[in-house]
């Protein structure tokens, strides 16, 4: 080949090489920044005088002379809207029968939205629901909140070979001569004053348990339970894996059974996790009953059996990069095989075993489809280390899927939604960072 | 370091003494989940000592969990089958169903959608794939999307037995695996029909009338609306009196619990 042939390959080969990673780079940004931006937005956020009222009434939190007189602030701008209401109450009373039916359903949309933005009356019944006793708790709530509430939404439908289209009047148009007339252009006014958004960091989101299924609160528990079926997987995988690969480079003789347990195992890491996931089902909870209900447990062996492949394969590979020398060398000074495995090869190939454990944690960390069956439940309380061997625990790859698809109330919790998946990414990724880390401490030391 | 270590055994120990005095594992179906979930939060706020877990995996897998013993409490959208009930008894297992709450059945469609109402047959037919397109039952010209319910659902065999006359469902159909997912699919679809339980309808999907009746608590309670169904919670034998159990799925009749049906949405089974 000409040598001009030559360099125009390396070069074109180097620029393929930048624009993957360009590519890829690009990817990573796409991904990461809506799961950054909206993900903090679950931690920093603006809120209202009725997030204050939950962090109060249902956690205790804040000067209770502050939270008063914040709630006697927003309770004084928002007694012109009882007024006025009540005014038409007055007003409903003297109609005659006829003209007070038309008001009957307008009054009751009109009360729903003012309830979904302040709460409920005060003084009135309190519902037993805690989602329906707070008004909006988020200023980006409140002013979707507030424009359902000054704005009535009817489809169009006048033309019936096309689509409908989307007609917003404003709300005051079905109150026009009543009391409740002014209602409309008080609360747009005075939405600040009613709200008292405020910037608020809200960092126990990551400790709290959730309140009336997610709604409130943070996500406590499945951070919680996310941690426990990952280090349940973890005490599992690696004690098991290390040893079938010490036994795998330095016992068995290679032969037929042994390559065909290497094939076993490299199958074994193709498998899709759903199939792990109905094992796990079938075997440790409908034939061996290893507990009497979905439990941690059952999560973490089942995760364990998932990575164990990994963990077999990153071992090995770590033990076979130690040089021979090594072993010859301690073999030679008259150590038996079980002494050069636990003080000659386990301590070198250790950087490389963390490596591959770390990687394969990230994985039993983020898997959803191995704990659907075994271990994860949509709601319920963090576990104490012992009930962890009996009980189901909410994990935060399973929440996001079903907070993001079966809840009942998806538009509402969404930046629940993010603030899980930014928490689950920058969980794996700590983990990640961990084990660059711990590698380049242990390979210094071992060098050193 | 001694310190740390001291510490870390203090809080082990404190850790493994608190074990909560009682659980309650519900599984089930996605139609009820809403219900069991603001039973468990209504619960353990009066019982702290209760841990009640609630996951939503369909009927289906309720029945089954109940089946295999490995829930306390099985949600289902519809009523236990005559082999399901023979595979709990062969399992030593006795079924007794607790009717929690009334659901009707709304189909849904896109708001933009100008149909407002469809009989039953229409309905149908839509389902079997013989009415392909909204121009037949007076809508725009749009070839139909049909979302239907997975097969392990409840709200699927209701639909089946109250709606489809033991004709099969088009191939066409695109089977999703929850009520909200089945929201959602139709929210972003113009021409998307599906079906879903009540407690999951809100603006941004539209019910339609069905034979002219508007799925709402006095249609469904009356039986008028014709697509309608009792919501259950399944229970190994009638709970001890007193227990924990006991006392959670017996919640439905006090007026804290139908109010909490109100509110999610769904139909308390008397009118309190």
């Amino acid at each position: 080949m000409r040598l001009e042939t030559r360099r125009l390959l390396d070069r074109a080969f180097s620029g393929l090489g930048v624009i993957a990673i360009g590519v890829m780079a690009l990817a990573l940004i796409v991904i990461l920044t809506p799961i950054i931006v909206k993900g903090s937005g679950a931690f920093v956020f603006r809120s209202t005088v009725e997030h204050r009222k939950v962090m109060f009434d249902q956690w205790d939190r804040g000067n209770p002379q502050r939270i008063e007189a914040d709630k006697a602030a927003a309770a004084e701008a928002r007694q012109p809207v009882y007024d006025m209401l009540s005014a038409f109450d007055a007003e409903l009373k003297a109609m005659p029968r006829k003209e007070r039916s038309l008001y009957k359903k307008p009054l009751r949309e009109l009360e729903k939205a003012l309830a979904e933005l302040l709460g409920p009356v005060p003084g009135e019944h309190t519902p037993v629901l805690i989602r329906q006793q707070y008004g909006a708790t988020r200023w980006d709530r409140a002013k979707i909140k507030l424009d359902e509430l000054l704005y009535t939404e009817d489809w169009d439908y006048s033309n019936p070979d096309a689509l409908g289209v989307l007609v917003k009047t404003p709300r005051v148009e079905q109150f026009r001569g009543t009391a409740l007339e002014p209602l409309f252009a008080y609360i747009k006014e005075n939405i600040s004053a009613m709200m008292r958004p405020r910037w608020t960091f809200y960092w126990q989101f990551l400790f709290d348990t959730s309140k009336d299924s997610h709604i409130f609160g943070g996500i406590g528990p499945e951070v919680l339970g996310t941690i426990y079926l990952t280090l349940g997987a973890m005490i599992f995988a690696i004690p098991m894996g290390v040893i079938a690969a010490i036994y795998l480079c330095e016992y068995s003789r290679e032969g037929r059974v042994v390559s065909f347990l290497r094939i076993c195992i490299s199958t074994l890491a193709g498998v899709p996790s759903i199939v792990f996931g109905l094992f796990g089902l079938a075997f440790f909870l409908n034939t061996i009953h290893i507990s009497n209900s979905k439990s941690v447990l059952a999560g973490s062996l089942t995760l364990s059996l998932l990575i164990l492949p990994t963990v077999i394969r990153a071992s090995e590979e770590a033990i076979l990069a130690v040089p021979h020398s090594y072993k010859e060398a301690a073999l030679s000074l008259g150590s038996g095989r079980w002494h050069t495995v636990m003080t000659v090869i386990l301590p070198a190939a250790l950087p490389g075993i963390l490596t591959g454990t770390v990687i394969s944690m990230g994985r039993a960390a983020g898997e959803t489809a191995p704990i659907i069956f075994t271990a994860a439940v949509s709601v319920g309380r963090p576990l104490m280390p012992l009930e962890a061997l009996s009980q189901p625990t909410p994990a935060l790859p399973w929440n996001i899927y079903n907070l993001s698809t079966e809840h009942e109330a998806v538009d509402e919790i969404r930046h629940v939604q993010f603030g899980m998946v930014f928490t689950l990414v920058a969980l794996v990724l700590l983990l990640n960072l961990f084990a660059i880390v711990m590698r380049a401490r242990i390979s210094k030391k071992l060098r050193g | 370091m001694k310190k740390a270590v001291m510490s870390a055994a203090l809080m082990t120990a404190v850790a493994f003494t608190g074990v909560a005095e009682d659980k309650i594992v519900i599984d089930g179906s996605t139609t009820v989940g809403p219900i069991a979930k603001a039973f468990a939060e209504y619960f353990m706020a009066a019982h702290p000592g209760v841990n009640i877990t609630v996951s939503e995996s369909g009927s289906g897998n309720g029945a089954k969990s109940l089946i295999n013993g490995v829930c306390d409490i099985a949600d289902m959208s519809r009523p236990m089958k005559n082999s399901e009930f023979k595979a709990a008894i062969d399992n030593g297992i006795q079924p007794v169903a607790h009717a929690v709450a009334l659901d009707g059945l709304p189909i849904l469609v896109h708001p933009k959608n100008p149909v407002q109402e469809l009989t039953i047959e229409q309905i149908r037919s839509i389902y079997t794939g013989v009415i392909t397109n909204w121009k037949e039952v007076g809508g725009p010209d749009m070839e139909i999307v049909v979302i239907t319910r997975d097969t392990n659902s409840g709200t699927y065999e209701t639909f089946e037995g109250l709606v489809m006359n033991k004709q099969k469902i088009t191939e066409k159909a695109e089977y999703v695996g929850s009520n909200g997912a089945v929201r959602q699919r139709v929210q972003s679809t113009p021409a998307a029909i599906g079906y879903a339980g009540l407690g999951f309808v809100d603006k941004t999907v539209k019910a339609l009338r069905v034979n002219g009746i508007y799925p709402s608590a006095a249609t469904v309670r009356t039986g008028e609306y014709p697509i309608a169904r009792p919501l259950f919670m399944y229970t190994n034998g009638y709970p001890e009196l007193g227990s924990a159990v006991y006392q959670f799925v017996t919640l439905y009749l006090s007026e804290d619990g139908q109010e909490i049906i109100d509110e999610i949405g769904f139909i308390p089974v008397t009118s309190y």
